[in-house]
């Protein structure tokens, strides 16, 4: 059994932490214009730093993916500096003339200015950054709302907030650590932004699988556990710090509030054995909930096979309407509808974008509630937050590598 | 052209996106089949068996393989890797510093390989988990170059097979077919095919017949035939421009002149050779680098000039010249024809090299896997036997540099080309590396349980 003991880090809990709901808001996030006067005058300036004051000739080029409605604006912002320079565009009689071509890369912009002077030609480059804008839907009955928490470079597995008097911290679990991040949040000011706080490093105990997945989870005599494929993280307040003690360890993950299901370590999802246990043998799953029925309650289960199943008093249920679900899902708590919603990835072929869906168990079907809210990349993974009126969903975004994590709620309309 | 290459953006964007939003299935076989050899340098067989030190993010930045850290000390001219731990190679041997140092020696003896130059002059072990590398100039992209794949880690069994930590290893070779089996301990994690089988040395045509018949799961579409394989309706995934074909001029014979040389380069039709060989595939350019990386290549002028190619030669009547091709088969031969043409046309002597004759210059097609633009070049450069110093990392500095290598017009750039693959329906979770190869470790089949 391998143990890694955390060194402790300077900040100081003062109080075992209590766990407590992330506040959720209803913003979308907003588009954003992008700016170029600072890039057009910095092509300004290079240019001006090759070809000196005059009257010069300018040829503006877009060989890139910017939308050709940008380009009138940065000529405009490219001759206003030009100016500021002591060069004046446009005199079709000028012997200077100075070519601009908008290019890019693998990296972004790539602004490209030749001076031609005679037979002579001088060059200059500015690398530019290019922002994407982003927009989601509503949607009609029930509207599935996200916050984003954070953006992080390395894959992440699962997040969980974490709330004490006047500051909260954010734990996000990735293959080889936990992120530790800490921001102020009183009930009457906006909560400042996250600060990296700790890093938790797990050690090496066995390869990951390659689909890796992970669950961290709040635990009663100690702050949580974060479940790996083949390793177990307890993670403790010890007054200075929070500590991380990982070991090898097939112990069952928690799936709902009262069950455990052991896990494949070598694969990507759970066995079917779960404890304590229905009295029969399930199918592999992904992924499992607690459904109120009206005697009692009711397991739904995503299997591998791509079925979704309801099992009641050790009877398996097929449940209709699950056929366009994809692997990962979480049960949330609102005051709508039944009161319990299903927050579902989508399937099949991504060519048009992943997306999020709010779904009801009524009778063995499956009922959607929500619109589609779509997702700027793909789900790779959804579990029940530490409040039951929100989930956690990562999303991969392709483009740019990263990964987001969003707290997502069903809220009435 | 430019239209043409932002149609291969958006289909390349779109499938390679493409991947099932369902969790992978974990077991099946898939059947791939190439038209060259699974274990060239650049081949599928050592991506998926072999591992590197370091391997690049999409972005092309090196990010730990093999090694899990590295730092350089002397100006870029010194560099310690600090190896993973746990990593063992397919027979359960663990991977040591020594083992790294014998790999890499082997690879290039004296620093040199066949048919490019390594850019390390000593690899040393030092203690059982760092190796050290340097160079004979400062390589601050060295943890790039040495994701290529062609400096992959590996060692020989007894009985010779080669062994890696990549996530599948060589089982077999049975009825033309390279057989590989997943590698339960990767450490990366295993993969989720059981096995891969790849034909080698397939023509196109028998290559799209297994597919359409169901006896192979991807095979591959030349970027000649890729027009035609979208107009089947196959389903293709296609890559950014990632092959260079070059025209290399040594400087010996008829062209040990410059100003040969430089007539030469201006007599060349690129725009032919792209609209008649290579069916507008790809992107005309004069550089060593394709737009998509370097962002400049625009500024390395593209047009035929033949009066001015007839004024460098000067009235000159050279001797014959034997124009050889490299890789690419007919196609390629095709393209040679071309371009001695255009020879021809100002004034030059050339005609194809038959078979077994030695040519004096060369129709080359080189792969390029690095993306980040110093890299790149730097690739490009040993590749093409260029010696010259890219100064800085900054685009200026870049093209500077490449400017310089492409002054003595002994390699004259003609096309990019992307590399294509068309699917069969089974296969899922499938998208291409930077340089256009199949992540196959990643796919998985449909129906697999």
């Amino acid at each position: 059994m391998c143990v890694l003991y955390n060194p402790p880090q300077l900040m100081i809990l003062k109080a075992r932490l209590l766990v407590v709901a992330i506040a959720l808001a209803s913003l979308l996030p907003s588009a954003q214009a992008v700016s170029w006067d600072q890039p057009a005058a910095a092509l300004a300036r290079q240019i001006a730093s090759l070809s000196g004051p005059g009257p010069v000739q300018l040829v503006l080029n877009n060989r890139s993916a910017l939308p050709a409605t940008e380009v009138p604006q940065i000529r405009q912002l490219l001759e206003q500096d030009l100016r500021s320079f002591g060069i004046v565009p446009g005199s079709g009689d000028s012997t200077t003339l100075v070519r601009v071509t908008l290019s890019e890369n693998l990296r972004g912009g790539l602004w490209i200015a030749e001076v031609k002077e005679g037979t002579e030609t001088r060059v200059t480059m500015l690398p530019v950054k290019l922002d994407a804008s982003s927009a989601a839907p509503g949607a009609p009955t029930l509207t599935l709302r996200q916050t984003t928490i954070i953006t992080e470079s390395d894959p992440v597995l699962d997040a969980q907030v974490f709330s004490s008097t006047g500051e909260q911290r954010l734990l996000v679990l990735e293959p080889q650590r936990v992120m530790v991040y800490v921001r102020t949040a009183t009930p009457t000011t906006p909560p400042s932004p996250w600060k990296e706080e700790q890093v938790l490093t797990i050690p090496f105990l066995a390869p990951l699988s390659r689909d890796v997945r992970g669950r961290i989870a709040a635990a009663q005599d100690h702050l949580f556990d974060a479940y790996l494929p083949g390793v177990l993280c307890r993670g403790s307040n010890n007054w200075s710090a929070i500590t991380l003690t990982c070991s090898g360890s097939d112990d069952p993950w928690p799936i709902t509030a009262t069950q455990k299901a052991f896990y494949d370590s070598a694969r990507d999802y759970f066995m079917g054995v779960v404890v304590p246990g229905f009295g029969m043998q399930l199918a592999p799953f992904y992924e499992a909930a607690d459904i109120p029925r009206v005697n009692g309650s009711a397991t739904l289960l995503n299997n591998v096979n791509g079925s979704a199943v309801l099992v009641q008093s050790n009877i398996t249920i097929p449940v209709n309407g699950a056929d366009n679900w994809g692997s990962d899902f979480a049960a949330v708590h609102s005051a709508c509808g039944s009161g319990t919603q299903l927050i579902v990835s989508g399937s099949g072929s991504a060519a048009a974008g992943d997306s999020l869906r709010a779904y009801e168990i009524s009778g063995r079907e499956a009922l959607p509630v929500s619109a589609p809210l779509q997702v700027p990349g793909v789900v790779t993974a959804i579990w029940p937050a530490s409040s039951e009126d929100n989930a956690t969903v990562v999303i991969h975004k392709a483009a740019s590598d990263e990964y987001e994590v969003w707290s997502v709620a069903a809220s009435c309309n | 052209m430019l239209r043409q290459a932002a149609i291969s953006a958006v289909l390349m964007c779109a499938t390679i996106a493409a991947s099932a939003r369902t969790r992978p299935h974990y077991g099946g076989a898939l059947r791939i089949e190439v038209h060259g050899d699974a274990w060239a340098p650049d081949g599928l067989a050592r991506r998926l068996v072999l591992d590197g030190l370091t391997k690049l993010n999409d972005f092309g930045a090196a990010e730990p393989a093999l090694a899990l850290q590295w730092s350089q000390e002397n100006h870029d001219q010194r560099w310690n890797f600090q190896l993973r731990p746990g990593v063992r190679f397919q027979d359960g041997t663990p991977l040591t510093a020594d083992a790294v140092v014998a790999s890499l020696t082997a690879l290039c003896p004296n620093g040199v390989s066949d048919g490019f130059q390594c850019p390390w002059n000593g690899v040393y072990a030092a203690g059982p988990t760092t190796v050290i590398i340097t160079t004979a100039k400062p390589y601050p992209d060295l943890p790039e170059l040495l994701a290529q794949t062609q400096f992959a880690v590996s060692r020989k069994d007894p009985s010779g097979v080669l062994l890696g930590s990549g996530p599948f290893r060589v089982s077999g070779f049975t009825n033309g077919a390279l057989m590989l089996t997943a590698y339960a301990d990767c450490w990366q994690g295993r993969p989720f095919l059981d096995s891969v089988q790849i034909f080698q040395h397939r023509s196109p045509r028998d290559q799209w017949l297994d597919l359409s018949v169901g006896r192979a799961d991807i095979v591959q579409v030349p970027p000649e035939l890729l027009r035609q394989a979208q107009q089947q309706h196959m389903n293709v995934l296609v890559s950014r421009p990632v092959d260079l074909v070059a025209l290399a001029l040594p400087a010996q014979g008829v062209f040990a002149d410059a100003a040969m040389r430089q007539s030469a380069a201006l007599a060349v039709d690129r725009a032919a050779l792209y609209n008649v060989i290579f069916q507008k595939q790809g992107e005309v350019d004069a550089s060593l680098l394709p737009q998509s990386v370097s962002g400049y290549s625009f500024l390395f002028v593209t047009d035929r000039d033949l009066n001015r190619a007839r004024t460098f030669r000067r009235g000159a009547f050279p001797t014959a010249v034997l124009l050889g091709t490299e890789s690419g088969g007919a196609t390629m031969h095709l393209a040679g024809e071309r371009l001695a043409l255009n020879l021809h046309e100002v004034g030059f002597n050339v005609r194809m090299a038959s078979t077994g004759e030695p040519a004096a210059i060369m129709l080359r097609r080189v792969h390029l896997e690095e993306t980040d633009p110093r890299a790149a070049l730097d690739e490009m450069l040993a590749a093409f036997k260029l010696d010259v110093t890219v100064s800085g990392a900054n685009s200026r500095s870049i093209w500077q540099a490449e400017d310089s290598a492409l002054q003595s017009n002994t390699v004259v750039p003609l096309l990019w080309l992307p590399r294509a693959w068309a699917l069969g329906e089974r296969v899922r979770d499938i998208r291409l590396s930077p340089d256009g190869e199949p992540l196959l470790a990643d796919v998985s089949m449909e129906g697999a349980k």
